[in-house]
């Protein structure tokens, strides 16, 4: 096989670090090699300086053997490297068509010829086993269908290496399977494919190759047969992960007091009925497909969206929860799936985003002084291991496992009786997503009961006293955590309750 | 830790900018005028008389009603209607003032009920005229810019109806203290004006409603599912707009000791929104500065007194205003401000370098 991209001794320096340290790196013709490492490692500046967003202080690119210096991203794919990144970059408001065709619209006397932009994009789709109409918004699909699209993008623009950058982080399982089935179909026409992911499983599913990074260096490059997932990780982290792999699930004794207890709940849309309890200390999963209703369970929890029937009982009480208000007053906790549209306030501070809750709850005629603030996101900065020079740092300049700390610290800071965590661990690395693990499990310990929803079922077994799973809007089976194995909850996913 | 004097922060700070804009313009009036900065006592009326004094007096409606606009601007929205609600505020003053239409009182002190309600009943019917945008806005997810272009298209209307298209003047001794009075030496507007800032200062930073405030501005989603109720933030804030809108039209009628429903507070939603922006509070929301709308406030009275006091022609004086604006503007973009900041950048490089 030949080589169809060659990066030798790629160097980056941002003031005050070397993000890559004279890395090599080759992709040939026909292969998908996954790109490994931690947030920090330098995936991404790799990717940069080849697509042109980073200019390389050192080294050399060549393409088909000739060397290449891409000074803009608009050059690189016009080299026919194209880049899918992890957040959808696409218009919301044009139609799945104009998306793929967007800025390279053919014309026909002088105008859009819009018959064949909808033809060939039906074509394309079609390509990726997807009938769907094209002509519809984008944002009337799933985001796996938007996923789609832009790859349709990306491979339309007769692409030789296609780079795809956590592709698979809001996608299900099955959406997952047709993305591989896509990636290998590219794959026998030619494609040379980058694939980064933090999912060590899909590395394993669907890659030829791989290759790790760590702290800006090359630790090497490997064949995936040649390396056990253990090896694959301990070399990441450059430590043993025994961490990850002893987590221990939460005590919780017979006796326990039931903390939460809600009880055919439900309204018209989203939830049709639904009764979950929780124990003090407890943790509970919640399993099951996109859109199964998990989220909107979670949020009905809290009081994001209202229940129109049922009751919900907080540590023996009864509570009305209409607002987010009302939740927090109770003192319930919910870390949402999309940190960065619901949980994340960007342009505010870390200190200011940790104190939120807090200060809500007592409501702004009350705030708290400067310096309460400034002790309270330090404190929690300490304890979780948030990584920033101080707490007034733009808490939107953090990386997304820090990010997710942060949201984290501003409900650990309301000393919740329940947190429920929305795919906390979505789109971060492996040493974060163990150390978020760690904090769930150490909250249980201290009476906290917490609700985990993941997409990651080997996360939700791993730590869960019970998982509850759910599909097409309802709670289908509740298993306990200890002895089960995924293949049990696949099955209840695919088949219903046993 | 030491606190260190840091050159390259402050100069991409906007309203550093804005500060240096102003010294600018007024470094200029002084290059042509050196009297411009003279100030003189008049024991007459007890007042202080300057350029300077003038500008400051004359840029209390703005200042006032930018108040509010900094905060409507931090929740993302504009809010159109603050130059229609000084209209209201003083039609509905001087309808309690009229003295003209009752023929046998010769003109002079006369209310057709207590000052206390000439005051408070216009302040209260701004409030809720801004209670009325912000429930549009809250309640009926409709956008700033559209709730509040119902009250200005409507607001000047209401004006019109309730003087019965009439323009009323008074003579109203206690009435006249509020646009044209003093108080320590100073003119009255100028009081009010501080007593508003701070007022606005200390309620959006000593509480934490302005935290609340930029938390929503930057992301609504996430505020409210931090708990804070989103909606009560925007009503708050627009009915203290339509307030402040009250107050400055109190100012304007007592200036003039009449009501014009068709020209007070002409444009003054405009200028509110200049004043906000060039004291580097952005339009998408968020972050935002209440020194900073203080500035541009006077940034923007400045340039009038400019033309007024250099005898400008009158019709070049619009387009005076906007060249000056659109400097100011320009020099706190962010390429701009980005190149400065480089530049102490390296310059404190270089003296670090040599003092080591």
């Amino acid at each position: 096989m030949s080589e169809l991209l060659e990066m030798r001794g790629i160097t980056m320096q941002f003031p005050g670090v070397k993000a890559l340290d004279g890395v090599d790196f080759t992709l040939r013709a026909g292969e998908i090699h996954s790109l490994l490492g931690e947030n920090g490692a330098g995936k991404s500046t790799l990717i940069k300086c080849l697509t042109g967003v980073n200019r390389m202080d050192a080294g050399t690119i060549r393409l088909d053997g000739e060397e290449i210096r891409p000074a803009s991203p608009q050059q690189a794919i016009a080299l026919g490297i194209s880049t899918v990144f992890q957040e959808v970059n696409l218009c919301p408001n044009l139609t799945v068509a104009e998306n793929i065709f967007v800025g390279r619209q053919p014309m026909k006397h002088g105008q859009i010829d819009w018959k064949t932009i909808n033809r060939r994009a039906a074509e394309l789709m079609a390509r990726f086993h997807l009938d769907i109409d094209v002509t519809r918004p984008l944002s009337y699909y799933s985001t796996a269908i938007q996923q789609m699209t832009s790859i349709a993008r990306a491979v339309d623009i007769q692409a030789k290496v296609l780079i795809l950058d956590e592709p698979t982080s809001s996608l299900d399982e099955n959406e997952v399977q047709l993305l591989f089935n896509v990636m290998r179909e590219l794959r026998e026409q030619g494609l040379g494919i980058i694939f980064i992911t933090h999912f060590l499983d899909q590395i394993y599913a669907v890659s030829d190759r791989m290759t790790i990074l760590r702290n800006g260096h090359l630790v090497g490059t490997w064949g995936v047969s040649e390396l056990s997932k253990v090896e694959l990780v301990t070399k990441m982290v450059g430590k043993d992960m025994d961490v990850i792999f002893n987590l221990k699930r939460a005590d919780v004794p017979g006796d326990a007091p039931y903390m939460l207890k809600a009880e055919h709940i439900g309204d018209t849309e989203h939830i049709r009925d639904i009764s979950v309890s929780l124990k003090k200390g407890e943790l509970v999963g919640f399993a099951g497909l996109l859109g199964s209703g998990r989220t909107e369970t979670a949020e009905m929890l809290f009081g994001a969206s209202r229940a129109t029937k049922g009751s919900i009982t907080l540590d023996g009480e009864d509570v009305t929860l209409r607002q987010p208000f009302d939740a927090i007053r109770a003192q319930i906790a919910f870390c949402p799936e999309d940190r960065k549209r619901d949980g994340i306030i960007g342009d505010l501070s870390i200190r200011e985003n940790i104190m939120l809750a807090v200060q809500s709850r007592q409501g702004f005629m009350h705030p708290m002084s400067r310096q309460e603030q400034t002790e309270l996101a330090n404190q929690y900065i300490r304890v979780l291991g948030i990584a920033t020079p101080d707490c007034e740092k733009k808490a939107g300049e953090l990386s997304g496992g820090n990010q997710q700390k942060v949201i984290l610290a501003r409900w650990m800071a309301t000393q919740p009786k329940v947190l429920i965590l929305d795919e906390p661990t979505r789109g971060i690395d492996i040493g974060a997503k163990a150390e978020i693990q760690r904090l769930m499990l150490e909250m249980c310990g201290g009476g906290v009961s917490v609700i985990f929803i993941s997409s990651e079922l080997d996360e939700i077994i791993r730590c869960s006293n019970r998982v509850v799973v759910m599909r097409d809007r309802e709670k289908v089976a509740e298993v306990d955590g200890e002895g089960c194995t995924q293949q049990d909850i696949l099955k209840i996913i695919a088949e219903g309750a046993a | 830790m030491k606190k260190t004097f840091d050159l390259s922060s402050l100069m991409q700070s906007k309203v550093t900018w804005a500060v240096i804009a102003e010294l600018l313009i007024l470094l200029v009036c002084f290059a042509i005028r050196p009297d411009f900065f003279s100030i003189s006592y008049q024991p007459s009326t007890g007042m202080l008389y300057g350029s300077l004094i003038d500008i400051v007096n004359r840029s209390a409606e703005i200042t006032i009603i930018a108040m509010g606009m900094t905060l409507v601007i931090a929740l993302g929205g504009t809010d159109l209607s603050v130059g229609a609600l000084v209209a209201v505020a003083g039609a509905i003053a001087l309808k309690f003032l009229r003295w003209d239409v009752l023929q046998y009182h010769p003109p002079g002190d006369y209310t057709v009920c207590s000052y206390a309600l000439v005051l408070g009943v216009p302040l209260v019917v701004c409030a809720l005229m801004g209670l009325f945008n912000g429930f549009l806005v809250a309640k009926g997810g409709i956008q700033p810019i559209i709730a509040t272009l119902i009250l200005m298209v409507c607001g000047r209307g209401v004006a019109q109806i309730l003087t019965d298209g009439k323009q009323f003047t008074t003579g109203y001794t206690p009435f006249r203290v509020i646009g044209q009075g003093s108080f320590l030496y100073l003119p009255m507007p100028i009081i009010i004006t501080l007593v508003v800032v701070l007022a606005v200062a200390l309620f959006t930073r000593r509480t934490a409603f302005g935290a609340f405030v930029e938390s929503v501005g930057v992301n609504p989603s996430a505020s409210r599912l931090s708990g804070i109720k989103a909606g009560t933030v925007i009503l708050i804030v627009f009915a203290l707009t339509g307030l402040l809108s009250g107050i400055a039209g109190l100012i304007y009628s007592s200036r003039i000791m009449s009501n014009d429903s068709n020209n007070a507070g002409l444009n003054f939603e405009m200028d509110a929104i200049l004043a906000v922006v060039i004291g580097g509070t952005n339009m998408a929301g968020g972050r935002f500065s209440l020194a900073g709308t203080v500035v541009g406030s006077l940034i923007i009275r400045t340039i009038v007194t400019f033309v007024y006091y250099f005898g400008i022609v009158a019709e070049a004086t619009m387009a005076f205003k906007a060249l000056i604006i659109a400097v100011v503007i320009v020099l706190q973009s962010e390429p701009v401000r980005e190149y400065f900041a480089k530049r102490a950048r390296a310059r404190a490089r270089l003296n670090g370098g040599a003092a080591a």
